[in-house]
Order: C-alpha cells, then sequence, then structure tokens
C-alpha cells in the first residue's frame, strides 16, 4: 500500500485485474489458490509461478490446457535490485512472454532463461547462496575482531570487500582464479591466507553447500 | 668446450645423457670423476662414452664448465680437494641444494682470488630434456658465464636466471617436483587399476594425462583454473572427482609440500653454514678416503664436523 498498489483480499480480483499474475505463496497454498482462480483464467494472461518446488508440469495441470505458464527462482537481493533470477518456460509460453519477463525482472538484477532442471541448482547456489556470503562476511569481520579492530567497522569493510569482488567478477569477466593470482605477492600476506583456507577445504566444504541445498530443493519439491 | 662432473651419481648421469642426446656436447668431452666405482651410474656413464675417472683433480683439469655434482654435505671436502686446482678460466656449477654462493667462494678464494661460481638448481627430468633450472651467478661470474651455463641447460629443459634467494623455493617446487608427480602418478595409476585397468596400461594413460595436460597449460595463455573448467562438463564425472580432491585437501597438501621442502633446504643450509655436519650424513666410503687424505682431520663418532678449518690443508 506504501508503495501505491492497490490491495484486496480476492484473488480472483487479481486476476482480472491483471495481464501479468505473480503466484506468490506458499508452496502448501498453491494448489487451493489455483482452483480458486483457474476459471478467470484465460489465454491473454501469463501465468508466472515464484512457488518454491512446484514445478511447470505441477502448475499446468492445475491450470487450463492452453494457459502460459512461467516459473521463477529469484534471490533475496532482488529487494536491492541486485538480485540473481532464473527462469523457465512452460509449454505455452512463448518467446514474447520470455523476453516481457526477462526485461521486466531484470530491473531486479540478473534475470535469465534456463532449462527448468537448472532452477533446483540455482536455489543451492544463488538462493540460499546469500546465506553462505553473509555468513563469510561474519566470520570475516569476526577475524578482524580478533585482531584488534571495531566489530561495526569490520562489518562494512567486510561487506564492501564482498562487493567490490563480486564487481570485479562481473565487470573484468576474468576467471575468478585468475583474479585471486593477481592480488597474491610472492610470500605476501594474501597467499599465507589462501593456504589457511586450503587447509580447511574450504572449497569442498561450500561444494557440500550449494550440492546439500540443491538436493534438498529436489527432495522438497518431490514432497 | 669441455664439461666436467665431480660425482657419477644421478645427477651427472642425467645431465650428460641430456647434453649428450641434445648435441652440444660429445661424450668425449665430458669427463666424470668418483671414488666409488660400484655406483650404477657409473658404468651408464662409461657406456654412454663420457670419460670416467676416480681422480676429481684430473676432471678439474679437462673441464672448463665444472659441475659440482655431488651431495651438500661432501662439497666442503670437494672445495677443500680440488680447489688448488681451480683457475681464473673455470667455471665452477654447483647444483647442492641448500649451499650458497658465498659459501663456496668464501672457500675458494683461499686459492683463486676471482673464481667463477654459478649456483644453479635442476631436476631430474634433464635426462629426457624436460628439466626445470634456475641459476644465480656469483660475484666473479661474468654476464657470458652466465649465458653459456644457460645455453648448456636450455638444451634439456627450461633455464633461466633468478635471484640467489628464490632458489630455496625452487628447488621445493620443482626440485622435489618431479617426486610429487611420481607419488601421484602411482595413485592414479592405483586407480585405474582399482577400477580395472591393467597396471602398464596405467600408469602409461596416468603418465600420458599428466604429460598433456602440462603442455596444454605451457601452451596455453590461459590459467590453469580456466583449463580445469573447461573440462568439467555441468554435472558430469570430472567435477565429481575434484570434489573429492577438494575434500581432501589436495590443494593445500600440494602447498604443504612445496613449502616443506624449501623450509628444510634452508634448515640444511643452516646447518652447513654453521659448519656442523654429522658424520653420519657422510658416506662411509666418503669419511675412509677422507681420513686418509687428511690425518689431522678426526671425525670422532660423536661429535660434529667443523668443516672450514684449514688444519686438513694439503698439497
Amino acid at each position: 500500500q506504501e508503495l501505491g498498489c492497490r490491495t484486496t483480499h480476492c484473488n480472483l480480483e487479481v486476476v482480472q485485474r491483471s495481464t501479468l499474475v505473480f503466484l506468490a505463496t506458499k508452496p502448501h497454498v498453491l494448489p487451493g489458490v489455483l482452483e480458486e482462480i483457474r476459471p478467470a483464467v484465460g489465454s491473454h494472461h501469463i501465468v508466472v509461478s515464484l512457488v518454491a518446488g512446484v514445478t511447470i508440469q505441477t502448475l499446468q495441470r492445475l491450470l487450463p490446457p492452453w494457459t502460459k505458464v512461467l516459473r521463477i527462482m529469484p534471490n533475496l537481493p532482488c529487494v536491492v535490485q541486485a538480485g540473481a533470477m532464473v527462469f523457465s518456460r512452460g509449454s505455452s509460453a512463448g518467446d514474447k512472454d520470455s523476453a516481457l519477463l526477462q526485461n521486466l525482472l531484470s530491473s531486479c538484477g540478473l534475470c535469465e532463461e534456463v532449462p527448468e532442471s537448472y532452477i533446483d541448482i540455482h536455489t543451492g547456489l544463488s538462493g540460499s547462496g546469500v546465506a553462505y556470503v553473509y555468513l563469510f562476511a561474519e566470520a570475516l569481520a569476526e577475524g578482524a575482531v580478533k585482531m584488534g579492530m571495531p566489530g561495526a567497522l569490520a562489518g562494512r569493510i567486510a561487506a564492501q570487500t564482498l562487493l567490490g569482488a563480486a564487481k570485479m567478477l562481473l565487470e573484468t569477466g576474468e576467471h575468478p582464479a585468475k583474479l585471486r593470482g593477481d592480488v597474491c605477492t610472492p610470500g605476501g600476506t594474501t597467499i599465507y591466507a589462501l593456504h589457511q583456507l586450503e587447509k580447511g577445504a574450504l572449497r569442498a566444504t561450500v561444494m557440500n553447500a550449494v550440492e546439500a541445498a540443491t538436493t534438498r530443493a529436489c527432495d522438497m519439491a518431490k514432497e | 668446450m669441455s664439461v666436467g662432473f665431480i660425482g657419477a651419481g644421478q645427477l651427472a648421469f642425467a645431465l650428460a645423457r641430456g647434453f649428450t642426446a641434445a648435441g652440444v656436447l660429445a661424450a668425449h668431452k665430458i669427463t666424470a670423476s668418483s671414488p666409488d666405482t660400484d655406483l650404477p651410474t657409473v658404468s651408464g656413464l662409461r657406456k654412454m662414452g663420457v670419460n670416467f675417472t676416480v681422480s676429481n683433480k684430473d676432471t678439474v683439469k679437462n673441464s672448463d664448465v665444472l659441475f659440482l655434482a655431488v651431495k651438500p654435505p661432501i662439497i666442503p671436502f670437494i672445495l677443500e680437494e680440488v680447489g688448488p686446482d681451480i683457475e681464473a678460466r673455470h667455471i665452477v656449477v654447483s647444483c647442492a641444494a641448500g649451499v650458497t654462493i658465498s659459501s663456496i667462494e668464501k672457500k675458494l678464494c683461499t686459492f683463486c682470488p676471482t673464481p667463477k661460481v654459478i649456483r644453479c638448481m635442476t631436476n631430474t627430468p634433464v635426462i629426457v630434456r624436460e628439466g626445470a633450472t634456475v641459476y644465480a651467478t656469483g660475484t666473479h661470474a661474468d654476464v657470458e658465464d652466465g649465458r653459456l651455463l644457460e645455453q648448456l641447460m636450455a638444451s634439456v629443459g627450461f633455464c633461466t636466471e633468478v635471484e640467489e634467494d628464490l632458489i630455496d623455493a625452487v628447488t621445493g617446487l620443482s626440485g622435489s617436483g618431479p617426486a610429487y608427480a611420481f607419488t601421484a602418478l602411482d595413485a592414479l595409476a592405483d586407480g585405474g587399476v582399482k577400477m580395472g585397468l591393467p597396471r602398464r596400461l596405467a600408469v602409461r594413460l596416468g603418465a600420458q594425462a599428466l604429460l598433456g595436460a602440462a603442455k596444454m597449460l605451457l601452451e596455453s595463455e590461459q590459467h590453469p583454473g580456466q583449463l580445469k573448467d573447461n573440462v568439467c562438463s555441468p554435472g558430469g564425472a570430472t567435477i565429481h572427482a575434484l570434489h573429492f580432491l577438494e575434500s581432501g585437501g589436495f590443494r593445500s597438501l600440494l602447498i604443504n609440500a612445496v613449502e616443506a621442502s624449501c623450509i628444510r633446504t634452508r634448515e640444511l643450509q643452516h646447518l652447513a653454514d654453521q659448519e656442523k655436519i654429522s658424520p653420519a650424513a657422510i658416506k662411509k666410503t666418503l669419511l675412509d678416503k677422507v681420513k686418509l687424505e687428511s690425518p689431522s682431520l678426526s671425525v670422532a663418532s660423536a661429535s660434529k664436523v667443523s668443516l672450514f678449518t684449514n688444519k686438513s690443508k694439503k698439497n
């Protein structure tokens, strides 16, 4: 309401007033909602599901057969227009519909079309991935606090470090290993620190995390 | 140009084999010496056509470039023995890990005012002309002397000049490196055998895989990380395997290895600088020989030996 949007208690009203309809309910609520709005869904509608774990196949089954359906997985930083989103199209959605969605959502960050099988992977990588980054940022700051820096300052610097590094990655298009090498002067501080990270098998642990979240997303979708 | 090797072990053999195979030097222009004629490499050198002698002095007299190809603790004895025969024309190349240019110059200066000393760190694949060599030039070695050595060593692999303080790191990386590779290859072959390959084939394929990968990297502008990515198709076999390597701390193990070898090299150098080597570090045949030639130098079993005294000066 603060943004100037109209709100209502009636799902049907949303469908009747809109061409592009986002489904943003919790998974267990969705089947009921789809049953409710099904009569009002027409061939002009584009239905975009943000619901975790609900496949395009399920959506198409619960909606009229020729409905244009797309499925999208965003991540939290969409809130600050630095999100990472992937989407897939259903059998009735065409290039125009994909382009419309992509153009609209690019305002929130990176938005790319993918095969549906990548969506659970995106969850593991970037949906949950945001939490991994928060954990890493916290740990970086904690290290600095241990070495004598005040926590608030350490936190801000940790965040800026991640932001800056990510920006360089995205803007230079260089391989992360190359960028890492560029920072490592022979016998310097960075290589000493990286050795510690390798000793802790950080890479494998991160791979484990992405794998665990992806697997869990797949399992939850089946439930 | 003639080349001499004090020492007729693995290093001398590898270099002699490499130089002759490369055609930069005829075998009869090479002399090698060692008091120990039972070494398997001695017969190998002889078969190559290299002049073998038990007299280190003869080697020095017949060489322009003189490689000190003995183990580090033996270097002081050698310098003591051949020092008087070293002339300003000689280029003395030490391949001994951890032995500094200054320690060699210090010793030789008592015999010859401006000895040309070059310190070199190479590795065993010189034998197949794929060595990795670095060198640092001493106080009296000219640019041309360095270039001469570089030409020789470039015929058996990669060779470049470095500052002396990097040589210990090079030892850790490419000096010891072939051993890391042999270990990896042995294990890779085991993996192949476990999954059903005959041993010989497994070894052959593993070695070729590493050879090919190394060649790709050397010929590519790309970062090894990028080359790795190029092999890893999404969800495929390779990325699954790499995950195992990462879980085992593969990368950190390799970093640890290079570090350990480098640190140990420095430790040994430090011990040598303190001029304290335990007799156990010296082979028995050599000890006996030393005792014979230098009765004033006593090697008590429980004590340490001081190697740079002048008590054992002989004619």
